[in-house]
């Protein structure tokens, strides 16, 4: 599926649940999801641990709007599942989609300017080089007896003396590679927009309309 | 920086690298905001952990706001802090990037409200205000904050005030003032 679309399903979905307590929409996503990924060969280990992850705050909202709120089981139960739902729609999305693909199809396919696409791409390929370096300023400050934790600033505050340099190198970088901003460019890989994408768009979103105008009627 | 008034490929470098940075920071505190919604269950205060902890997830906006002094980068250090946490290591996912729009319209807020002329305490306790009242007003929905009575909405309006001005105001300010000493923020 196109990445913008589906992105664009996922956020509208998400946004769609936030605003109505309806648990079979929620259990609606949360099978569409799952059926997703495990059709893109997603481990099974991986399935389970989106299971584990929202739990404690999904005990957490329960309990307090069941026990010591509203004691309405119905909210209660409508905003634990949403929980999973957020936690599965985000995972169909993010295991499936690789930043770089992202990138080009906004770029293409939503007309999002250069400078944005390929200037966060440059950032988000540093990742590995962030942790390393952050992990660097602390052991060169814990050789000279100095701890320094989340809270210090002076972690943040050497990490983007950091960032400032590489913005500007990666910069350099990008334009001597002849990059120049707002310019037009040619493409190598082509993300399109098939029909098939946007069948899928409206029909999974007018699925989820379902169980929302069920539980209105009734 | 440098003096023209746009957002160039090398600052939204910067504003992703911020967010990415505050990410990486993060990542090991996410057991706190599990052991606090542990320890805070059992007497029904769990969503509390929600709001002791925004502080923390908001402060990439304000200060990239008050980094590059530019309208508009509030909002995108913030959201491209959210984009980051969406891919890399982020329990929440796409609800994560909606967050993030309305952590970072909220912090950018508080930028505008000074008509991007000021850059002091002023800004950063307006940044902080509205912060809080949006970020509070989307959790009416998203965690179904409307449900609660409202005594634990005020304690938990109280509890967010709190978490965000000790880190997206004075956290914020104590980084900045180091950026300031070392000669790296310069008036546009």
């Amino acid at each position: 599926m196109n990445p913008s679309l589906k992105l664009l399903t996922v956020l509208l979905a998400s946004l769609e649940i936030s605003f109505t307590y309806n648990t079979a929409a929620n259990l609606l996503i949360v099978v569409t999801a799952s059926i997703y990924l495990i059709s893109h060969r997603i481990r099974w280990r991986a399935l389970m641990w989106l299971l584990v992850v929202p739990l404690i705050p999904a005990v957490g909202l329960f309990t307090t709007i069941y026990f010591f709120g509203a004691h309405q089981l119905a909210t209660a139960v409508a905003l634990f599942t949403r929980m999973y739902a957020y936690v599965f729609a985000g995972a169909a999305f993010t295991l499936t989609t690789s930043p770089l693909v992202l990138a080009h199809s906004l770029e293409q396919n939503c007309h999002l300017p250069s400078k944005f696409a390929y200037g966060t791409l440059a950032a988000f390929n540093m990742l590995p080089k962030i942790k390393t370096t952050i992990l660097t300023i602390k052991n060169a400050a814990a050789m000279r007896g100095v701890t320094l934790s989340w809270w210090s600033p002076r972690l943040y505050f050497k990490a983007i003396l950091v960032a400032i340099t590489w913005s500007e190198n990666l910069a350099q970088a990008m334009i001597s590679h002849g990059f120049v901003e707002g310019q037009p460019r040619s493409t190598y890989s082509v993300v399109r927009v098939t029909a098939s994408d946007i069948g899928w768009t409206i029909g999974l979103l007018v699925l989820l309309q379902a169980p929302i105008v069920w539980a209105g009627l009734h | 920086m440098h003096q023209d008034k746009k957002l160039h490929v090398r600052d939204i470098i910067l504003l992703a690298l911020i967010g990415i940075i505050f990410g990486a920071i993060f990542m090991g505190t996410d057991f706190i905001y599990n052991a606090l919604t542990v320890v805070l269950t059992p007497i029904g205060l769990a969503p509390m952990a929600n709001d002791l902890m925004m502080g923390l997830w908001i402060m990439a906006g304000p200060l990239a706001g008050f980094m590059l002094r530019l309208p508009g980068t509030a909002f995108l250090g913030e959201f491209l802090a959210a984009v980051g946490e969406m891919f890399f290591g982020g329990q929440w996912g796409a609800a994560t990037l909606i967050s993030g729009v309305v952590q970072g319209v909220a912090a950018e807020l508080g930028f505008t409200l000074t008509g991007y002329k000021y850059y002091n305490w002023v800004t950063l306790g307006l940044s902080t205000i509205t912060s809080t009242v949006l970020t509070f007003a989307w959790d009416m929905f998203k965690n179904g904050y409307s449900a609660f009575h409202l005594q634990l909405l005020i304690i938990l309006f109280i509890a967010r005030l709190i978490s965000i001005f000790i880190f997206g105001g004075v956290f914020v300010k104590l980084i900045t003032n180091l950026l300031n000493r070392a000669h790296v923020l310069v008036a546009r």
